[in-house]
């Protein structure tokens, strides 16, 4: 590495990248928290507020906020609608069905949305903007609002469950379903919300990972992985984990693009989640047993 | 209880299917068979944006050679799976074309990493595979004859590349190339023939991960390497990103990206000012024959991008190599392409003249929508053109075609 100022370029690079990933990592560890299994569906789910957040912006001609908003409505109501419908029912067969399940509802969102918008890609309506220049540390504008959009509807959810009694409720069924149950909380009700947030942020981070790049009917897919392995190293179930997870994973990607051959990139998630788990094993933030 | 219910009921109807589609199926007797030839184009995926008019154009020629009586009586049927630019997937959908529908030849697969996984299944269950696939290493493989290559080879396409872009001043130049069977023999082309030119150099070569989503990095070298020209060796998606990286990193310099990975979506997907002033190849059907005309009329006058051309010829090779033969399996078929593509036959530029030829007793010589389709002894295509062409203000300008 030339001097400072690349190390600093890298980390700038990964905390971006690593906040397009947050979304969809919060959203997998708020399903996973309450109802107890690997929801891969977040991909699909991503997908499908990617493409709602472009109908809105593009074809109604709404501005980015406002896409932003239907993309977490409408992938929220899409995996309510999945969850109650089609992995519901599979839930007494034990997490390990739903979560197969799951990746089957994520091939069948995704060739929905093949069938409806087709293979090409899509971009928002919006100017591709130069990039800030600080001391050679390279910003873009677009990539820094997106950190801004991450951070505010992350913030909205701890607020929530912080603030307010349905976040308290949630987090009472997260910590032991059986004692939030004998207490009065219905643990159907936290459910469906836990999955209609959780959807709901999966697809906000959808369309920021099109804001970022472009959209197509695997923008959900490609990053799974990583989304997958921000969840784990920040411990599975922990939602401050997940940011943090996301962070982690997003500067050890681009940290590993410098150090070794690019090609290898991918395998930094991997190697992320090996590291973090034979070290502490129930991952960064998240709690033993 | 219910449980059991459901069973039943599922059994009982699973039961009816059989006997239905058993009586279905006997209507069939009686009739000569029908030859059963399989598609495997990209449908998603990278080359999803190609896929389904690869196939239309296969569809297309067989609906017209069935129209023109099939091959010496026996109709034709496709069967198509998706190979979902993806090798595993390739490979199931092959397997289940050979192994299932006893398909008697393979077309239509575009990428590389596909076709190299393909061709093994090929050549072991004896049955021809015609490709758009570049990569060197896929005629190189032991095929024995089974390949056909409509695509010129990846050493041709880049050395005639490198060739142009030294022409147009080109110096320094960055490769970034998408992991793939060509990257590595891409690098080897382009060093050989910049060390050649006076102050040339290959100033940095990364090879990324197709489904990458940020290019940072990757873009930092590049700027980093004070280059004159990047040759963005990728695929739609990958190059749609990298080239809205680079113009918000400020690179000024020429972007010399193959033509797969930059068309029409792209001017959808970028505004003007990112994609002006791109600079694209690829190897060019033969615009003028009757067979490309027909093609695009076919298309309803739409552009027809140079895959579909060659799959059109791909599906026509096969129906008229079968007929020359008088037998439609493999083995027949790979012996007969030759004697049909290349030779002293009267030249026809569709499958139903050639058909009627053919029956007539006369000899073929087919010239197609891609080119003339001579092939040589490894498989590889003869005498292709290419085309150059700038993108500006949101559509295509032809710079040379040579």
């Amino acid at each position: 590495m030339a001097d400072w100022r690349d190390l600093l370029q890298v980390l700038v690079n990964g905390l971006m990248t690593g906040s397009v990933l947050m979304l969809p990592a919060i959203g997998f560890s708020c399903i996973f928290a309450v109802l107890r299994y690997p929801n891969f569906a977040v991909a699909g789910f991503a997908t499908v507020g990617a493409f709602a957040g472009w109908v809105a912006n593009v074809q109604w001609g709404l501005p980015v906020g406002l896409a932003l908003l239907a993309a977490f409505l409408v992938a929220g109501a899409v995996g309510l609608a999945a969850e109650e419908t089609a992995l519901k029912p599979l839930r007494p067969a034990g997490p390990l069905t739903v979560a197969i399940a799951s990746v089957a509802l994520t091939l069948l969102l995704e060739n929905i949305l093949r069938f409806v918008f087709a293979n090409d890609l899509r971009g928002y309506d919006l100017p591709v903007l130069r990039d800030w220049r600080f001391e050679g540390i390279r910003i873009n504008p677009q990539q820094a609002m997106n950190v801004g959009y991450a951070v505010a509807a992350a913030s909205a959810l701890f607020a929530l469950l912080a603030f307010t009694r349905l976040g308290r409720a949630m987090r009472a069924v997260a910590d032991n379903p059986a004692l939030a149950d004998i207490k009065g909380v219905d643990p159907g009700r936290i459910a469906r919300v836990a999955v209609f947030l959780g959807a709901g942020l999966a697809g906000f981070g959808g369309m920021l990972i099109g804001l970022d790049t472009s959209i197509d009917p695997l923008t959900g897919f490609r990053v799974i992985l990583s989304v997958f392995a921000a969840a784990v190293v920040g411990g599975l179930g922990s939602i401050p984990g997940a940011a943090l997870g996301a962070l982690v994973v997003g500067v050890g990607e681009e940290m590993a693009s410098v150090l070794l051959s690019p090609a290898y990139r991918t395998v930094t998630a991997f190697l992320a989640i090996l590291l973090v788990l034979t070290i502490r094993p129930e991952g960064l933030l998240g709690r033993r047993g | 209880m219910t449980r059991y219910g459901i069973s039943r009921r599922a059994a009982l109807l699973g039961t009816g299917g059989a006997v239905a589609s058993f009586a279905i199926g006997g209507r069939a007797f009686g009739q000569a068979p029908a030859v059963v030839f399989g598609a495997l184009p990209p449908l998603t995926g990278a080359g999803g944006p190609y896929g389904p008019a690869m196939l239309r154009a296969i569809q297309g020629v067989v609906e017209e050679a069935n129209a023109a009586g099939g091959i010496r009586g026996r109709q034709i049927r496709v069967v198509a799976e998706d190979d979902q630019t993806n090798p595993d997937a390739g490979v199931r959908g092959a397997r289940k074309l050979i192994d299932v529908d006893r398909v008697t030849a393979l077309m239509g697969t575009w990428a590389s990493s596909v076709t190299t996984a393909v061709a093994p299944l090929c050549w072991e269950n004896r049955i021809p595979l015609f490709t758009v696939s570049g990569a060197d290493s896929i005629t190189l493989l032991p095929h024995q004859g089974f390949i056909f290559r409509t695509q010129p080879n990846s050493r041709l396409q880049i050395a005639t590349g490198a060739d142009f872009l030294i022409r147009q001043g080109a110096r320094r130049i960055f490769h970034l190339a998408a992991q793939s069977p060509f990257a590595q023999s891409s690098q080897d082309v382009l060093l050989e023939k910049f060390r050649a030119v006076q102050g040339g150099a290959v100033a940095g070569y990364i090879v990324y991960e197709r489904d990458k989503t940020a290019f940072r990095s990757e873009v930092d070298q590049i700027l980093r390497a004070r280059v004159d020209t990047v040759f963005l060796n990728g695929y739609l998606p990958d190059v749609t990103i990298l080239l809205r990286e680079l113009f918000r990193a400020g690179f000024e310099g020429r972007r010399f990206t193959p033509a797969y990975a930059v068309n029409q979506t792209t001017f959808q997907t970028l505004p003007n000012e990112v994609t002006n002033g791109v600079v694209t190849w690829q190897p060019s059907p033969d615009v003028n024959s009757g067979a490309f005309r027909r093609l695009q009329t076919r298309f309803g006058n739409v552009e027809v991008d140079p895959y579909s051309a060659q799959t059109h010829d791909h599906a026509t090779l096969a129906i008229l190599a079968a007929a020359q033969a008088g037998d439609a399996s493999g083995v027949a078929i790979r012996d007969h392409v030759r004697r049909i593509a290349s030779g002293q036959g009267e030249v026809v530029d569709n499958v139903a003249d050639g058909l009627r030829l053919i029956n007539a007793g006369r000899a073929v010589n087919f010239d197609g929508a891609s080119g003339p389709v001579d092939f040589d002894d490894r498989g590889d295509i003869r005498g292709t053109k290419f085309r150059y062409e700038r993108a500006e203000n949101g559509r295509f300008v032809v710079m040379e075609i040579t």
